[in-house]
């Protein structure tokens, strides 16, 4: 198959610049009754995050006495693109992907706060265009912070890539797919840690230490928007509604 | 990051001498109040907690927290049965976090709320001030847990004062929170005489922020005086007992945070959170 032109004239495919973002809102507490909760629509993604916890550990022979552990379930919608995903639960390639983000998060969640509990952190893609591990990761991110999960940091997740030999950040769903290569990465904010990097494709090494300065730069952006958003929250009227 | 100096405040980590909050928050002065929190049972914490067990030894306490709280028997008069509603105190802590209850009593019939730990403060207010403008306007007993379990019962108006404690929880970051809530009591068929007390010093605000005059009843000593608030928010509801817990809890914290290679989370501008609050009164 022909490779279909990616980048004309500086300009992708829906008009960003390489270095420009999807549009990216983020809200956090939308949930009433999971603890924490985060909706993240990034360009056409629309992933929710759900957390629970800590608390009491199931099955108990599984807990830890030294901290507590960190559970995280990604799936995505049967509903959620064009390609087939006729059952949702878990697969491989959603068992991976909740692998990863958990141990994006192990380093920065300060679970040894909770000892023999655990953490649940829900993702539910309602909406995929490609990105969805790193839009799940934010989500993931905020909805931990809405809920008051101790974290030594704050993490923000981006992809970066490159299509039509072009460095690019932010990739959609076709760059990803007939793109050159596509790295989802997630940094945290205070001390750029990189949390996780996965890579697809190929790249050389100078344009990937390229890619990460980049990504890094763009993450700063992701880690604005996330801190806004627990600010908002705190302005919505239905905000701590309790059940009664 | 809070403060570019090492402080030890709850809930918070010091790295490289700076310090940085762990939960979402906001800063006033040189304190540190959490808008979201995981609570973590301290010794001297006033909960409120349902029987969920009788043991040969004891009592299994649900404390809204990963593991059952406990009495013994060995410290207790009073017998529970399954499904008792109790009051106690928090006296020991392990190091897994199973909480020991002491000085329990049995709570009569009533409804328990679960609101979150970090609005306790809000709920009981500087010196129970908060509670007693919802005692008075309701005519309910109430019983708050730092644990976030709330009892309510006695003959009063129970919905009105389940209404208050969710209009506070709505509404606990803003300032001057009793004046409104009487305010909300009157609207709502409850009758409080307008707060005779001297005013609630605003636990959450900067110090500099005064108070849009419209809406209290008396406006004019409500901003500022924030004196070097101890953190009395934090102290049980119970009337009479331990005014001395705050300084132990300080003590039990720190070690914790400073454990932690940790940072900062959110730092949650105080700026921003200022224009919030002014909109919203």
């Amino acid at each position: 198959m022909e490779k279909p032109e990616l980048i004309k004239d500086g300009k992708r495919l829906d008009g960003r610049t390489p270095k420009d973002l999807r549009p990216v809102k983020i809200e956090a507490g939308v949930l009433k009754e999971a603890q924490g909760s985060a909706l993240v629509e990034w360009g056409g993604n629309k992933v929710l995050a759900g957390v629970y916890g800590p608390r009491e550990c199931i099955p108990k022979h599984g807990a830890d006495p030294y901290k507590a552990k960190l559970k995280i379930r990604y799936t995505m919608a049967p509903f959620c693109s064009k390609g087939e995903h006729s059952r949702s639960g878990p697969n491989r390639r959603s068992i991976e992907i909740s692998k990863v983000i958990r141990e994006a998060f192990e380093p920065v969640v300060l679970s040894s706060q909770f000892p023999r509990s655990q953490i649940e952190v829900y993702i539910e893609v309602v909406q995929a265009e490609g990105g969805t591990r790193v839009a799940s990761l934010t989500a993931a991110a905020v909805a931990l912070a809405d809920a008051g999960i101790p974290m030594s940091d704050m993490v923000s997740a981006i992809a970066v890539g490159k299509i039509n030999g072009q460095l690019v950040v932010d990739l959609g769903k076709d760059e990803d797919n007939y793109g050159e290569s596509d790295v989802p990465m997630a940094v945290t904010h205070r001390d750029k840690q990189i949390v996780l990097m996965q890579m697809d494709g190929l790249l050389t090494r100078e344009e990937l230490a390229q890619n990460i300065d980049e990504a890094i730069e763009a993450s700063e952006k992701v880690y604005e928007l996330q801190a806004d958003a627990l600010k908002k929250s705190y302005e919505k009227e239905e905000r701590g509604k309790l059940k009664l | 990051m809070l403060w570019e100096k090492e402080m030890r405040v709850p809930n918070t980590a010091v790295v490289d001498g700076k310090t940085y909050a762990t939960v979402l928050g906001m800063v006033r002065d040189d304190r540190f109040i959490p808008l979201e929190l995981v609570y973590k049972p301290k010794p001297g914490d006033n909960v409120v907690g349902i029987v969920t067990n009788v043991r040969h030894a004891g009592y299994s306490i649900e404390l809204n927290l990963p593991y059952d709280g406990f009495i013994s028997s060995k410290f207790t008069r009073v017998s529970f049965q399954q499904g008792d509603l109790i009051y106690g105190r928090v006296k020991f802590v392990d190091e897994v976090g199973n909480a020991d209850i002491t000085d329990a009593k049995r709570l009569p019939a009533g409804k328990i709320v679960d609101v979150p730990a970090s609005k306790v403060p809000r709920i009981i207010g500087k010196k129970s001030s908060m509670l007693n403008v919802i005692r008075d306007g309701t005519g309910c007993s109430i019983f708050v847990g730092n644990n976030g379990y709330i009892w309510i019962g006695g003959k009063g108006n129970l919905p009105l004062a389940l209404k208050t404690i969710n209009f506070i929880v709505a509404n606990a970051h803003k300032h001057g929170l009793t004046d409104k809530v009487a305010e909300y009591l009157n609207e709502h068929g409850g009758d409080v005489k307008v707060p005779p007390r001297e005013e609630e010093k605003p636990p959450e605000e900067k110090s500099g922020l005064s108070e849009p005059a419209e809406e209290t009843p008396e406006p004019a000593k409500e901003p500022e005086t924030a004196e070097p608030s101890e953190p009395s928010e934090g102290e049980p509801v119970s009337e009479k007992e331990e005014k001395d817990a705050g300084s132990s809890e300080e003590e039990k914290q720190n070690p914790i945070m400073h454990s932690k290679s940790a940072g900062a989370a959110e730092e949650s501008g105080e700026v921003k959170k200022k224009g919030i609050d002014i909109e919203e009164m």
